[in-house]
């Protein structure tokens, strides 16, 4: 549902053109959980945001159902590391944010917020301002924002790289019943991480980037039965080939 | 506060130009001066305080609303264009360093000029000035709030698809409401201080009629009633007050939530001095939820696509005139010139010859005062630092001192010192000393405050003395605010010399040579357009200089040398 072909991204700097993305090309098809790992500073991030279509690409074409991704892609949402909710937004405010954006009348728009806040566990918060949760907590009215807009595809950049051990593990469970859940609208998830275990654990698929500039450096099915444990037999062998590859 | 951006070096001294040309061109002090012969002068009275407050608070209102609309169209353009930014940052610089109150003169005029001399020229002439001296940090706090949404955050809300009318309202506006609160009190106090000297300048030397506080003032003093003097000063006090705890102080404590980082370091604030909020807040309630339903009612979305439409019709139009406005432009340049040209055309005054030295003597002035009042300041601001209770009580004295507008004293403090000590030549400093001293107190007392409680306990831990944990510690880290206070106080006080150099108490002129006295006389009393231009040049170009030279400078380097990282 998603194809990059041949992209290059490049920012600059005092006149000077710095490589980010250099030819990439990868097929996302419909219901597949996609990790992309990489070091820090491989595009990993920009990747995601092209995907979104927060920025575009410097040349190369993205397609998204077969056409053109132009501007922000409105059968997507994204879940960021730092939450980044709207500290002057009621946990409700910020989850209607993007309801109100596709015109939802507000007596759906409210019956929906209320619906995922449900889901994702924060029901009876809706409430409450985003400086009054925990971490764990404003994440999760993170993902509520983004599974409000009923998105075909999900993107999250490092969602629990800033959260404690913990609560990260909880959420990391939680996030993997939602998708397992058929009600949902999400068929496709993309997740940028810099943990390989979380990436073997989670996806059906890891995509390993280089940096400098990120060039895509290995595409492998993670072809382990679900539910996962690290425990499992080759799991850690995995994880062992797939750090190779980043080294 | 000045920082270091990139932009064109040359812009700042062209904008300085483009001012002293403009100024020129509309210089004309012969006319403001015989249109004024044609007022009849009102006889001041008890019975004109309510209605005169109101004139001011209308004229501060408006002034404002003005202020914040320019801001806003100022910041965010420098916010979202780079290319803007560079043009415009730079000019905001200048505007807010210039001094202002030496064109009021030629504001009068050009209003004069061009609705023909009524009151709503002079109403329109006054609310200008206050209007350039509120809009620039306001400006500043605009562009610094939306430049400072966290790259994510941005990302989020436009993710979402969020656009135009509701990305502004959720996004854009909430990010610069500490800002923009925080410089609207800054900006009151600046507006307050420049509207009165307005007042009582139209109402002194040139004797117009514009009823306000300064005005009613300043022809009390004039007159040599002292008691109406009095009961201005207090009538002034009280607004200012009112306004502190009735507006400002809820709103301050609203515009919390409006931070992202929502830790409770400021807990200890708005726990400190909790006053009466006399039902503010619910009062709040009824009007957001009045003000939520007309949103509602209201076509929102159709209004969105109008603004769009209208904005992208401006940038049509934008292009379509560009030529035109630069002919323009060009065309008025070219006046500017001639008239400066004519302005400064041989044979010059002989008043001339002593503007330098007038120039020297205005400086001389300042930084005695500004001596001065750091030898009482600093004391006190290190003895604060040990005294938490005096802290508050102290924090609370800077914060009103500041807030009401030195220049309303000026008229009382010569009424009262005048043939007691020294004449005039003390009186100038004390006047300058009185526009500057709560602004240092109220920055070194922020600058106290920022020291961590922990660096200080470690270093009485290491066995120093309370002076040397002063002299290692509290003062080099309040050497930012220090400066911060300083350029405040210098620009206040560059901008008060026309007032506080020529003073008139009862039909007697009381003066000494400074460049603000020559300002004054050029402008009101022997109208000489050649002494006015040079005059107001200096000024400029000294103030300007002064804060790129030195302010800027030392700014960057105290920074950089004293900042507590945390």
């Amino acid at each position: 549902m998603l194809e990059f072909r041949r992209v290059y991204k490049s920012f600059t700097d005092r006149g000077r053109a710095i490589p980010v993305l250099d030819d990439v090309s990868l097929e996302i098809p419909d219901r597949q959980f996609v990790c992309i790992v990489g070091p820090s500073g491989c595009g990993k991030s920009t990747l995601l945001r092209i995907m979104m279509g927060l920025t575009p690409p410097t040349s190369g074409t993205v397609l998204y159902q077969g056409r053109a991704l132009e501007g922000v892609n409105l059968r997507a949402a994204m879940v960021f590391q730092s939450f980044a909710l709207l500290p002057w937004l009621t946990v409700q405010g910020n989850v209607e944010l993007g309801l109100h954006a596709r015109d939802l009348p507000e007596e759906e728009a409210r019956r929906r917020a209320a619906h995922y806040l449900d889901k994702v566990g924060l029901d009876g918060y809706e409430e409450a301002y985003p400086g009054e949760l925990s971490g764990g907590m404003k994440q999760r009215a993170g993902l509520a924002r983004a599974l409000a807009v009923e998105p075909d595809i999900l993107f999250m950049d490092e969602p629990f790289a800033g959260l404690d051990a913990l609560t990260s593990a909880n959420l990391r469970e939680e996030v993997l019943t939602l998708w397992s859940d058929r009600a949902l609208p999400v068929n496709t998830v993309v997740m940028v991480t810099h943990i390989i275990e979380e990436a073997v654990l989670m996806a059906d698929r890891v995509v390993v980037l280089t940096s400098h500039p990120g060039r895509i450096a290995a595409d492998l099915p993670v072809p382990l039965e679900r539910p996962r444990n690290k425990r499992d037999e080759g799991f850690d062998q995995l994880v062992d080939s797939i750090f190779e590859k980043i080294v | 506060m000045p920082e270091l951006r990139p932009s064109p070096r040359w812009l700042p001294i062209l904008g300085v130009a483009v001012l002293l040309a403009l100024a020129a061109l509309f210089q004309g002090p012969e006319r403001v001066l015989t249109l004024a012969r044609g007022v009849v002068r009102v006889e001041p009275s008890f019975r004109d305080l309510p209605a005169a407050a109101g004139w001011s608070l209308l004229r501060m209102t408006g002034s404002y609303l003005a202020s914040l609309l320019f801001a806003w169209g100022a910041g965010y353009a420098a916010a979202v264009s780079a290319r803007a930014a560079r043009v415009i940052l730079p000019l905001l610089d200048v505007g807010q360093s210039v001094p202002v109150l030496g064109f009021f003169p030629a504001a009068i005029f050009v209003f004069i000029n061009l609705l023909g001399g009524g009151r709503v020229s002079l109403e329109l002439a006054s609310m200008f000035l206050i209007f350039t001296s509120q809009t620039w940090n306001l400006a500043f706090a605009v562009y610094e709030g939306i430049r400072t949404i966290p790259f994510e955050t941005r990302a989020a809300v436009d993710s979402l698809g969020v656009k135009g009318f509701q990305r502004f309202r959720t996004l854009l506006l909430p990010a610069c409401i500490p800002a923009l609160l925080y410089n609207s009190i800054l900006s009151w106090a600046n507006g307050w201080y420049f509207l009165i000297a307005c007042e009582i300048i139209v109402a002194g030397p040139v004797a117009y009629d514009l009823p306000g506080l300064g005005s009613t003032l300043s022809r009390a003093i004039a007159k040599g009633d002292l008691r109406l003097a009095l009961a201005t000063l207090l009538t002034l006090v009280t607004i200012v007050l009112v306004l502190e705890i009735a507006v400002w102080r809820p709103l301050r404590t609203w515009s919390r939530r409006f931070r992202y980082d929502t830790a409770a370091e400021e807990a200890g604030e708005a726990a400190m001095f909790r006053l009466p909020d006399f039902g503010l807040p619910a009062l709040v309630r009824v009007l957001r939820g009045v003000a939520r339903s007309v949103l509602h009612r209201a076509p929102v979305v159709r209004l969105g696509q109008a603004l769009a439409a209208t904005g992208r019709g401006s940038a049509r139009a934008a292009r379509v005139l560009r030529w035109p406005a630069l002919l323009a432009l060009a065309v008025a340049l070219a006046l500017a010139t001639v008239a400066v040209v004519r302005a400064l055309a041989p044979p010059w005054p002989p008043e001339t010859a002593s503007l330098p030295l007038a120039l020297l003597l205005s400086f001389l002035r300042i930084t005695a005062a500004y001596v001065l009042a750091l030898l009482w300041i600093v004391p006190v601001a290190l003895w604060a630092s040990d005294h938490p209770r005096g802290m508050r009580a102290l924090s609370v004295v800077a914060q009103v001192g500041a807030s009401i507008p030195a220049t309303a004293f000026f008229p009382v403090l010569v009424a009262l010192l005048v043939d007691r000590f020294g004449g005039m030549e003390i009186i100038s400093v004390a006047l300058a000393l009185t526009g500057m001293q709560w602004y240092l107190l109220f920055n070194l007392l922020a600058g106290v405050q920022r020291v961590p409680g922990d660096l200080k306990e470690s270093l009485r831990a290491l066995g120093l003395k309370r002076s040397e944990i002063h002299r290692k510690l509290v003062i080099p880290a309040c050497m930012p605010s220090l400066v911060t206070g300083s350029v405040v106080a210098w620009g206040g006080t560059w901008n008060a010399l026309i007032l506080s150099e020529y003073v008139v108490y009862r039909g007697k002129a009381y003066e000494v040579l400074g460049i603000g006295q020559q300002l004054n006389r050029a402008t009101f009393g022997t109208g000489d357009r050649t002494v006015l231009f040079l005059s107001l040049a200096l000024l400029v170009v000294t103030v300007v200089s002064f804060n790129r030279l030195v302010w800027d400078r030392l700014y960057r380097y105290v920074h950089a040398r004293y900042r507590l990282e945390g």
